[in-house]
């Protein structure tokens, strides 16, 4: 299992090749890209320690629930351009319907709870990317 | 930089210190790994808002007209939540992290 937080590509054919075990049926790989959304570029920053110890909660969750062989999430940071990869999860099951679930399942709950913040950098100057779940008044303990 | 601000929440003499991390929005108005000495006693909300006072669009970002967290602000202390209608009654703690973010958007 990896997990992390960094600035470096990563190199996704190697990342599938470690994930297959002998029990394994079905490997499904989510890649989240740098969109075009009339952006030069993007800038990624995370709360790195925070951000590493819940994605591994979250791993560990899903390996559980969804009785996966092998996880890996790795979230990028710094200034990426269109077309980069952003986040690399890859999910190895026995069969696709635990593959899936699963790698659905990690990136749902890494947008509730990881901390990484995203600014869209345009030509006039950058607006932060809103979050889609976040508020302050959550219970300690709960996701984040 | 450091804040020796925090005087009204003086309960005793005992010097500590703490850091103070902003993220994303609240960095880019307030910096971030800032060190204080907080006297003991000192809560969460009253470092917090000291600090935040070095800039008034980066407090108005966290505090709304009362004073109180905006509603959207994540608080932790040490890499565990607080929540921030607490932060009034838990004190900082010597060798404290205390980090401040707007809501997270990863992914």
């Amino acid at each position: 299992m990896t997990i992390k937080v960094q600035k470096e590509d990563v190199d996704i054919g190697a990342l599938i090749s470690a994930a297959k075990t002998p029990e394994t049926g079905a490997v499904v790989v989510f890649d989240g890209i740098v969109r075009d959304d009339d952006i030069t570029e993007m800038e990624l920053e995370a709360y790195d320690e925070v951000a590493v110890a819940e994605m591994e909660k979250i791993a560990k969750a899903a390996t559980e629930q969804f009785h996966l062989l092998h996880v890996d999430i790795i979230h990028r940071i710094g200034r990426l351009t269109v077309g980069e990869n952003i986040l690399i999860i890859v999910v190895s099951a026995g069969h696709r319907p635990e593959a899936y679930a699963g790698s659905r399942y990690i990136i749902e709950e890494l947008k509730k709870s990881v901390p990484v913040w995203k600014k869209e950098l345009t030509k006039d100057g950058g607006r932060w990317v809103p979050g889609e779940h976040g508020h302050g008044a959550g219970k300690p303990g709960s996701a984040l | 930089m450091r804040s020796r601000d925090c005087k009204n929440q003086h309960y005793g003499d005992e010097e500590m210190k703490a850091k103070i991390r902003f993220f994303a929005r609240f960095r880019e108005l307030l910096g971030t790994d800032i060190i204080t000495d907080p006297l003991a006693g000192t809560t969460l909300a009253a470092l917090v808002s000291n600090i935040a006072r070095n800039n008034k669009e980066g407090y108005d970002a966290i505090f709304d007209e009362h004073g109180n967290f905006r509603e959207f602000v994540i608080l932790m202390q040490n890499g565990k939540r607080v929540e921030t209608a607490d932060a009034g009654t838990i004190m900082v703690a010597d060798g404290d992290e205390i980090a401040i973010f707007p809501p997270v958007a990863g992914g």
